[in-house]
């Protein structure tokens, strides 16, 4: 396994090392600045907003969701709301363009209604299933 | 500042991260693969050839491009959710094991960074959304595609005994648990698991529509309907790329050169020449697609009034005064192959303004930004 170990990492480093060099010559520097930039913006927003509030809602439902619906009610909000993180830039419509109607052309904010609506029966359904078994 | 130990929950464990990990990793290989394609599609003047064929190939690699990117929203949010403690952990003592924990700290944070950034622009390009102010996407989500597969391999590879031991053990075997990991929690670990399926399977059917036709109606979060002008949707209007008065006025020539000869055609000459029908797709770069009837000219013929050579290079300019796909460059193959149209007509009417009358440029096999519209000059290279 050691060998296979030190291919891969020697691989490993040297596909990065591509891709590290592609980034600082392929652009001028203000745009390589401009990566930079939206690599720590990426980290920062996952680690100092999205973490603590996933580790808050998980210390909070055990306190305010009763038993039987503990389970139905964490897997409900982990399939929404990472759902939602990747529709957001749908959600907000932030691309769209006047000229363009067939862009973002869909009701997203009552699809977005449908789905959550969907998970909630799923949730309800799973905590009817599991007081009943209790 | 929490500590490592002050997490207890058992879900974030080895067991579950080396279990979604495999998922997400196979799902990082597939955006990464099928973005190699794209970016060969993309090539000028390949080395090895782009095929032609199958027609709907771009549309199929481009499409799971995309899915498989958005199946790793859910992916990698549980997958760092369950790793979250090591982050926090103390670092050893003794220079060597510090300079390794360094190391490998590194080495995680430039694949956490280069995860997001891509899933990130990639989401964003996709919805045609731009909140950065300089860099290129297409250059530096390229390259930070490297970044991000060789990060992987190498965390593979330091990871790979932990790896195979979660994978060996039960799911719920503590063998690799931290000690202070003892909490149960309202999910089992088999419980979490199924649920970041469940949510990845969720993000891909509410969004897969805009590339696969029959999940249209339950794709809401999808970034198009599918419908448009004529049955296909469209990337850039006639308004916006500046062409409205040009495309419709009457004096529009369509100029094809080769060396010293150069012929004009009106739009009138070009409905002269033998007309053909092809069932070709527009497929988008950011994974939208969608096929259309095209009714035209086959590129072929017209190159044929100039005496170009076969497997000619033909540089494709419209009438759009600006953008980087003003002029694009056509490989022989594509240049050759019978399929390949100028379109005057779509779904049986003549082309709209937006869809890019007079004439465009419709070739299977080809990224949607290629296809080019409001041609006005062909120019045969060796």
């Amino acid at each position: 396994m050691t060998a296979v170990r030190g291919v891969l990492g020697a691989l490993g480093v040297g596909l990065a090392a591509y891709g590290a060099f592609l980034l600082l010559t392929r652009q001028e520097g203000p745009q390589v600045l401009d990566v930079a930039l939206w690599f720590v913006v990426g980290v920062v927003l996952h680690d100092a907003v999205l973490a603590p509030l996933a580790g808050a809602v998980g210390w909070a439902l055990p306190r305010v969701v009763p038993g039987p619906a503990r389970a139905p009610v964490a897997a409900g909000l982990v399939v929404l709301l990472t759902v939602t993180l990747a529709a957001v830039p749908v959600l907000g419509r932030f691309g769209a363009l006047p000229d363009n109607p067939t862009l973002l052309d869909r009701p997203y904010a009552a699809g977005w209604g449908v789905l959550a609506g969907l998970v909630t029966a799923a949730v309800v359904a799973g905590t009817v299933v599991r007081a009943r078994r209790a | 500042m929490p500590t490592e130990a002050a997490f207890t929950s058992r879900l974030r464990s080895a067991a579950v991260a080396a279990r979604v990990g495999a998922v997400l990793g196979v799902c990082f290989a597939v955006c990464f693969l099928t973005g190699l394609v794209s970016h060969w599609a993309q090539l000028p003047r390949p080395a090895v050839p782009f095929p032609t064929s199958p027609a709907w190939g771009y549309r199929v690699t481009q499409g799971l491009h995309v899915i498989s990117g958005i199946a790793c929203v859910p992916l990698l949010l549980v997958k760092l959710w369950s790793v979250q403690p090591r982050l926090l952990r103390p670092v050893p003592r003794g220079t060597r094991r510090r300079l390794l924990e360094v190391a490998e700290r590194g080495s995680i944070g430039v694949l956490v960074a280069a995860a997001i950034f891509q899933l990130a622009t990639g989401l964003a390009n996709a919805a045609r959304w731009y909140p950065w102010q300089d860099f290129s996407f297409r250059t530096t989500h390229f390259a930070v595609a490297w970044v991000a597969i060789g990060a992987l391999v190498l965390h593979v590879a330091v990871k790979l005994p932990v790896i195979r031991a979660a994978l060996g053990a039960d799911v719920d075997d503590t063998a690799l648990d931290r000690p202070t990991a003892t909490r149960a929690d309202a999910l089992s670990r088999r419980g979490l698991l199924r649920t970041t399926w469940a949510a990845a399977g969720v993000a891909v059917l509410a969004t897969a529509g805009s590339s696969v036709p029959w999940l249209r109606d339950v794709s809401v979060l999808g970034v198009r309907s599918g419908d448009g002008p004529q049955g296909v949707p469209i990337n850039t209007s006639a308004e916006r790329a500046g062409v409205r008065a040009a495309a419709s006025d009457p004096a529009y020539r369509l100029e094809v050169v080769h060396g010293e000869r150069t012929v004009l055609l009106t739009r009138a000459d070009l409905a002269a020449l033998p007309q053909r029908t092809e069932t070709l797709p527009i497929a988008c770069v950011e994974g939208w697609s969608a096929s259309g009837t095209w009714g035209g000219v086959r590129l072929r013929d017209v190159l044929d009034l100039v005496d170009a050579p076969r497997r000619p290079h033909v540089v494709v300019t419209s009438l759009q005064e600006s953008g980087p796909y003003r002029r694009t460059e056509l490989p022989g193959n594509f240049a050759d192959d019978d399929r390949t149209l100028l379109a005057l007509e779509l779904s049986g009417e003549p082309l709209t303004l937006d869809h890019g009358a007079p004439t465009r440029l419709i070739a299977p096999n080809r990224p949607g930004v290629l296809q080019t519209k409001w041609v006005t000059r062909l120019e045969v290279r060796a």
